[in-house]
Order: C-alpha cells, then sequence, then structure tokens
C-alpha cells in the first residue's frame, strides 16, 4: 500500500502537504530526522502516520500542556482510542495507573517536565519505543526564542532509552539552532528537511502611527473593513478585553477576548464559536492559537511589538491554512518597542532577587537538596514569578547537582541570565530593525532564516507595494438575521432527533 | 453600574447581619468559606441562600464596593468596624429589590456541592445527545474534565434509554421543569447550551444577549440549575432521567483529596497516631483532617476522639464565652486541647445557638 493510499483510508485527504510524505518516509526508512515545517502545514501528521506503520509506542514530547491537550484531542477526534497525554493535569492516582498500563497505548505524549521522575523514565524503557519525537524541537536550543530548561535533558534521556527513532519537529528554526538540535539530542546521522519558512499567500504590512490612540483608531477601522474571520494579538490580556469590549461598542460584528485568565469553560466555548463561524474576530494574548485548526482565517493583526521574528511568524502563519490570500499587519508606534524590553527582563529573575534567595539558602542550607519543595517560600522571600522561578530553579539543580558550591553557582547565573537576557535583547532588537528598515519585508525575513525570496508575489509587503483593497469586506452589508430568541424551540432543536 | 446587583446582595446582607459582624463575614460567605464561623452565621442571620454564590469575589473588590456605599451614605461603620444600614441606604434596598429581586430558588448552602457538577453533566449530555441525533461523532466535548467524561461514558452504558428516547425524554423533562419557572427567564440556561453545529454562549455572552449585568446573570443562571435541583428532589418520579445527573454528586462530601485518605483509614478504625505513622505527616495534619470531616459530614460520630462529657463543657464554655476564641474556652475548660476544642466547634457549631 503506498502512504497516499494509507492517507485516504486514515484521515480522509487525497494529497499530502508539501514536505509531509518526504517527512514520513524518511522517518519510516528509519533515519533519524530533523524537520522543519511552517506553521499550518500539517506536522502532527508526520508522526501520526508513521505511529500506525510502525510496531510499538509513538513517544511525543511536547513543551506546552495546551498544546498537547489539543493534539491528543485531535487524533481521539480522529477516532484514536490508545492516547494518552501524560501531564500534570492527570490526578497522583491516574498518573499511577496509567504508567502501569503504558503498553496500551499508541500515542504516548509526555511533558518534558515528567521526564525528571525515574519512575516515569523506568516504565518507559520497558516499551519498545518506534518512534520518540520532540515536538517544537526549537526549544532545546538556549539561544531558541522558546528556550525550556527541561528540554536540555532531553538528549540524556534519549540516550537512557536506547537512542530510539528520533524525529525533532520544529516550524522556525535558523541554522544555528539547527545544529543546537542535533547536538542536544545526539543526533549524528540523519536526514534534515527544511522548508521554506515563507508564505506566499500571506501579505506582510507594517503600519505606522502616532500615538496609542491612532493606533486604536487605525485598528477599529481594519476591523470594520478587513474580510474576517480575523485574530487580534496583544501582549496584555487586559487589553485585549477592552479592545474587545471597544470593538464590540462600535459595532464591528462579533468579537470576543480570548486570554489565559478565563475559565476553562469560556475558553472552549469562545475557540469552537470562532471555529464554527459563530465569532468572527478574536482580541488574544499568544494564549490563544496552538493548536487551532481553522483553515479560513484572512487577516492577523498584531497591536504590540512581537518579541522574536520566529513567535511572529507562529502567530501570522494560522493565517491562510487554506492557501487563500491572507494578510498579516504590525501596528506600530514610536515607543512600543519599550514594553518588549520590559516584558524580557521581567522574564528573568533580577541579580538582587538572587542575592536574596543566595541568603535565605546560607541561613537554611538543609533545603539545598530539595529546594523544589520549598518553592513557596522561597518565592514569597524573593518574590519571583512562575517563570522565573523555573529559570532559577533548573538551574541552581543542574548545578548543585555536579557539585559546585552554592557561592559559585549563584554567580553562574548571574552571568547565564546576563547572557539570555542579551540574547532576548537582540531578538528584540532584530524585530524593531525589522519594522524601521524600508526593504522588502519578505526577503528580510527570509534572511533571518538564511533563505532568498526566489518568486515575485502580488501583495507581496507593504515596502513592495499593496493593495489593501484586496482583503476587504466586499458586500458590507451582512443581512444579520435577528431572529427572536425561543428557548423551547432551542431545546427542540438541541434534542430531538431530526426529521 | 456594572456591579449594582452585587451592592443589593451586600447592603441586603449588611441589614440581615445587624450590625453585629464586619463585611468580611459576607466575603467568607459569598466565597463559601468552610469555617464554622462561616456556616454558622449564614444560619444565625438566615443568609444561607447566598453561601458560595460568588466564589470569585475578592476581598478588594468587595472593600471597594463598601467604600462606595459608605460615601453616599446607603451604610456607615461603627468602631468595631460592623456596618449597619441607614435608613436612605435601607430606602434604596427597599426599591431596588423590587427591581432586582433576588431569585426565589437561589439555595447556595444547600446545592453549593452538586451545582457545578450538575451543569458539567448537564451541558455536556446535551451536547453529546444532540450530535447523535445528527449521527457525528467527530466534536470536542465542551467539558474537559475527565471525572465528567467519565460519568456520561457510563451513563450512556447504564441509562437504559435508547439512545434515540434519550433526546426526547431530556427535553420532555427540561421543558416541563423550566416552563415552570416563574421569576427567570430560562433562556438564562438554555442559550449556554451547546450542540450540533451550534456553540453555546459564554457566560459573558449571555448576559449581554439578555441585557442583564453579568452579576445578576450569575445569579439568575445559579437560580434556575437550584431550581431544577430542587424539582428532582421534590418530585423525582417526574424527572427519572435528569434524576440520573445528580446521582453521586449530591450527598458527597466534599473532602480534600488528603482528607479523604485520612478519612477512609478513620473509617478502617485506625487511630491518628497510627495514620499519622502510615502516610508519613504530622499528627496536627491528620487532625485537621478530623476537624474537615466533623464540619462536612454531619454523621461523623467525634466520641472516640472527645469523651461526651468534655463534649459538654467545652459546649458550654463556647455559649458562655462572647468571641469563640480558641483560647478563650481553653481558659474555661483547661484540661480540654486545642484539637479536642476545634472538633467540637466543627460538629456542634451549626446547631447551638
Amino acid at each position: 500500500m503506498n502512504l497516499e493510499t494509507i492517507l485516504q483510508k486514515t484521515y480522509g485527504y487525497t494529497s499530502f502537504r508539501p514536505g509531509q510524505k518526504e517527512i514520513i518516509a524518511s522517518v519510516l526508512s528509519g533515519k533519524d530526522t530533523v524537520a522543519m515545517l511552517p506553521t499550518g502545514t500539517g506536522k502532527s501528521l508526520c508522526y501520526q502516520l508513521p505511529g500506525y506503520l510502525l510496531e510499538g509506542q509513538v513517544i511525543i514530547i511536547s513543551p506546552l500542556l495546551s498544546l498537547m491537550q489539543d493534539q491528543a484531542e485531535q487524533l481521539m477526534l480522529n477516532g484514536e482510542k490508545k492516547v494518552i497525554a501524560f501531564n500534570s493535569f492527570l490526578t497522583h492516582e491516574e498518573k499511577r495507573q496509567s504508567l502501569m498500563n503504558l503498553r496500551r497505548y499508541k500515542f504516548i505524549f509526555i511533558s518534558p517536565e515528567m521526564l525528571h521522575f525515574e519512575a516515569v523514565l523506568s516504565q518507559l524503557k520497558k516499551l519498545r519505543i518506534a518512534l520518540f519525537v520532540v515536538d517544537e524541537a526549537h526549544c532545546i536550543s538556549q539561544w531558541g526564542y522558546d528556550f525550556r530548561p527541561d528540554y536540555l535533558k532531553l538528549g540524556e534521556v534519549r540516550k537512557r532509552l536506547g537512542s530510539p527513532l528520533t524525529l525533532a519537529l520544529t516550524a522556525t528554526a535558523t541554522p544555528a539552532v539547527k545544529e543546537d538540535i542535533k547536538k542536544s539530542l545526539g543526533i549524528t546521522e540523519g536526514s534534515e528537511f527544511i522548508y521554506s519558512v515563507d508564505r506566499p499567500n500571506i501579505s506582510l504590512s507594517v503600519e505606522r502611527l502616532n500615538s496609542y490612540r491612532d493606533k486604536i483608531e487605525r485598528l477599529v477601522e481594519l476591523a470594520e473593513t478587513l474580510e474576517g474571520p480575523g485574530i487580534i494579538y496583544f501582549s496584555s490580556k487586559k487589553i485585549a478585553e477592552q479592545t474587545a469590549e471597544l470593538l464590540r461598542d462600535r459595532g464591528v460584528g462579533s468579537v470576543m477576548a480570548y486570554h489565559g485568565g478565563m475559565d476553562q469553560e469560556s475558553r472552549i466555548l469562545v475557540q469552537q464559536q470562532f471555529i464554527h463561524g459563530q465569532l468572527d474576530l478574536i482580541c488574544a494574548t499568544s494564549a490563544f492559537g496552538m493548536g487551532i485548526n481553522k483553515e479560513n482565517i484572512r487577516y492577523v493583526i498584531h497591536f504590540h511589538m512581537p518579541l522574536q521574528i520566529e513567535s511572529y511568524l507562529q502567530e501570522i502563519g494560522r493565517a491562510g491554512r487554506d492557501g487563500k490570500k491572507s494578510i498579516a499587519i504590525l501596528l506600530f508606534a514610536p515607543g512600543d518597542e519599550q514594553l518588549p524590553y520590559q516584558l524580557a527582563e521581567s522574564e528573568l529573575p533580577d541579580n538582587v532577587q538572587i542575592d536574596w534567595i543566595k541568603g535565605w539558602l546560607e541561613e537554611n542550607p538543609e533545603v539545598m537538596s530539595s529546594l523544589s519543595q520549598y518553592e513557596e517560600q522561597i518565592r514569597q522571600v524573593s518574590g519571583l514569578t512562575d517563570t522565573q522561578w523555573r529559570v532559577f530553579e533548573d538551574f541552581f539543580q543542574r548545578k548543585s547537582s555536579q557539585g559546585i558550591p552554592l557561592g559559585r553557582v549563584v554567580e553562574e547565573i548571574k552571568v547565564y541570565n546576563q547572557k539570555r537576557l542579551e540574547s532576548k535583547r537582540q531578538s528584540i532588537e532584530e524585530v524593531y530593525s525589522w519594522i524601521s528598515m524600508n526593504v522588502c519585508r519578505r526577503e528580510h525575513i527570509l534572511s533571518f532564516f538564511k533563505e532568498e525570496k526566489t518568486e515575485a508575489i502580488r501583495n507581496c509587503c507593504d515596502v513592495c507595494g499593496l493593495e489593501l483593497n484586496d482583503f476587504t469586506k466586499k458586500n458590507n452589508k451582512e443581512n444579520q438575521e435577528n431572529l427572536q430568541y425561543d428557548w423551547k424551540n432551542h431545546l427542540d432543536a438541541l434534542l430531538i432527533p431530526g426529521e | 453600574m456594572e456591579s449594582s446587583y452585587l451592592k443589593i446582595v451586600i447592603l441586603y446582607c449588611i441589614k440581615e447581619l445587624q450590625g453585629q459582624r464586619t463585611i468580611y463575614s459576607i466575603l467568607h460567605l459569598l466565597n463559601g468559606k468552610k469555617s464554622s464561623q462561616t456556616i454558622q452565621d449564614a444560619h444565625l442571620f438566615q443568609l444561607t441562600r447566598f453561601f458560595k454564590t460568588f466564589g470569585q469575589l475578592t476581598r478588594s473588590e468587595l472593600e471597594q464596593l463598601a467604600a462606595e456605599m459608605e460615601n453616599i451614605n446607603w451604610i456607615s461603620q461603627d468602631e468595631n468596624g460592623h456596618f449597619t444600614l441607614s435608613v436612605k441606604g435601607g430606602r434604596y434596598l427597599q426599591s431596588a429589590l423590587l427591581e432586582y429581586p433576588i431569585p426565589s430558588s437561589l439555595n447556595g448552602w444547600k446545592y453549593h456541592t452538586s451545582t457545578g457538577v450538575f451543569w458539567e453533566r448537564l451541558s455536556l449530555l446535551v451536547q453529546v445527545i444532540s450530535h447523535l441525533n445528527y449521527n457525528h461523532a467527530k466534536y470536542l466535548p465542551i467539558q474537559r474534565k475527565r471525572n465528567v467524561l467519565s460519568w456520561l461514558k457510563d451513563f450512556l452504558k447504564t441509562s437504559g434509554a435508547d439512545r434515540n428516547e434519550l433526546g426526547i425524554l431530556l427535553n420532555k423533562e427540561l421543558q416541563h421543569c423550566l416552563g415552570s419557572l416563574s421569576d427567570i427567564n430560562p433562556a438564562v440556561l438554555t442559550l449556554r447550551l451547546t450542540g450540533y453545529n451550534h456553540i453555546g454562549l459564554t457566560d459573558v455572552q449571555a448576559a449581554k444577549q439578555l441585557g442583564l449585568g453579568q452579576d445578576y446573570y450569575h445569579h439568575q443562571f445559579l437560580g434556575v440549575l437550584h431550581y431544577i435541583l430542587e424539582c428532582i428532589k421534590h418530585s423525582p418520579s417526574r424527572y427519572p432521567l435528569l434524576g440520573k445527573l445528580v446521582s453521586g454528586s449530591e450527598d458527597s462530601v466534599p473532602l480534600t483529596f488528603s482528607t479523604k485518605k485520612t478519612y477512609s483509614l478513620l473509617n478502617e478504625d485506625f487511630g491518628l497516631d497510627e495514620i499519622a505513622r502510615i502516610r508519613n505527616l504530622k499528627r496536627s495534619t491528620i487532625e485537621d483532617h478530623v476537624v474537615e470531616v466533623a464540619l462536612n459530614e454531619s454523621s461523623f460520630d467525634i466520641t472516640p476522639y472527645v469523651a461526651n462529657d468534655r463534649q459538654k463543657l467545652i459546649l458550654k464554655a463556647a455559649n458562655s464565652s462572647e468571641s469563640r476564641q480558641l483560647k478563650q474556652i481553653r481558659q474555661l475548660v483547661p484540661e480540654a486541647d486545642y484539637f479536642e476544642i476545634r472538633l467540637v466547634l466543627a460538629k456542634f457549631g451549626e446547631e447551638e445557638r
């Protein structure tokens, strides 16, 4: 049976998207594979399909709980029952239960922090691992835009599992990050598949405005005129919420906010309303979008400046998955570049905080061996945020387990932080220069990934020339049926089987 | 005036508390704090229906609302920080309650443990039935909690009803029950329901569509759910299907996970020190668990831990001491330890007075 037949049988698709078939074939031929496929082109198929053809379990390491949950659910939605997402959502008992029965599953999603546990590792070792998948593999690189300390241990984990066949997947990786991925995972020989980060059907535009107020006005105007559905990204939950409210007040169709501060039920409802076309526009933070399969998103607007080119590409990549023309617009006003710097700094513990912790640890030396148990107390003393604590704890554990004395660990943390901050600053400067320079936006981004623009694209970007009219609503008046809501009819429609 | 309804509720509570408590007792009441003091107050001042009906209200929000009402002389504060209603506030409350009556079915204390689960099960069941009706199997469940999902699996297996009949039955029961609601529009609930090709509204959207403030909408939503729960309790034979949505949730004691473990060991007749050893916890932690059980499980017998005579002494001391502080009671019954005093207060906190 050829791959297309299997694809048709399992998923009902008739053809692969660019790259998928080559990557799957490489995996099936038993080669460790590093693959870079742009966002929105079906990365998960690259491990799902081989999973059905190979004997044994597929282990998928995934950095974000929500992403993992989404992918597991997508599989289940497709009728696959042997799926488990092994993460901190499970209760202790559920974890124990499923650990004992890992063999029953085909697809095992695991968060990297779960791999810290010896009990988990030893159960994994007993399996016949068909494929070891590292999703969002760029998180492994300290110089990647989304570095996760937990990912650093994956190389060692892989070795302890007997170096199983490995597939590392990412959407965005510069050549340096790609090399880092291979080195960290211990992949010496293997195949690489790099597909262009370019999405020719997405036009790129930066609009410079004079002030925050102007940005808001322009945003309202765009939301009124652009053909939806669309997403507007914000760096702040509060502003996302306020803007959604403002847009509703101004009569801009069906708009809702989406951010991590909302309760789970509302988040699910808003996401599903958007997918089902009941909502036209989402005012979101970066919490929105991972794993959302919506093909017809026509525009993505950034109200705040992104922190890295890579995350920007991820977010705008949610537009135009159906291949039709779409647009990404970034709104920029002088002074906007300050916010990313503040955000970047707030993610790392500062030197004063580190010294406080040092002082506290010197007074309480007995806690050093089991730092994580004292998280609450230490965070109270030092005022570290969640992210800051994770960065600190991980570094501390790694270093002190090597027997390095406290004083030196602390000095190393400070140096390391400084480097991380430098790297983040550099990323922000790259975005800033992308915004400021008057060269083709697409060429500029491609050069960042050591690629070149190969074809002329209509409506390429605001520098090359862009006809915004191509993206506006054609028939302005939507005939919105305003039917009287009748709860009895609604219940009937929901519950009575159709004729 | 987004919080105007919440203000009415607070004014109402202040009125009923008759200047005998601080506003923080209102916070604990609305948040549903499981302390003997809060539970006791709710009963004493007949405010049980509000128990845990604004679980998310924060201290600072309440302080802010109280300050606003103090500024316009609806309420005033005495030297103990206790608020009382002014004549002006009283008049406002009276007229406001005519415009925004508190849903008559609201019963926080009685249903606070079952409301959430009931809604999760109902909304999921409706979604599942609707998709079954359309023979559509690929959709994301609107509820994600594992216990709700596994409840539904069991339910479909064991309900006994034919799959095609389920929707008809549920529809009949819901129509009947909601149709008899007098003071709340059933749309408050039905707008939130999800089915095939139709995703339900969030609470914010439903409130907007109905032109209600968020707070008032929230109480009405709880009011509808409590109404259904009351119907089920009152005439179970009329609502056989809805009744199955409640089973297992209504009388389950809302104990914390760790307390449950301790409780099951208690039921196997292990002593407190033994349990502490088995669970590798401090004795004081085990004692906390026992107090939690006593607070929640009315049939729990405390005589193995406090002899009857001593219970009486402690109760007597508690009644004669004004503040009910453990320290004061201990001075009156020096032979009792704090664990015994807490246990007796937890057990009898509600009934005496």
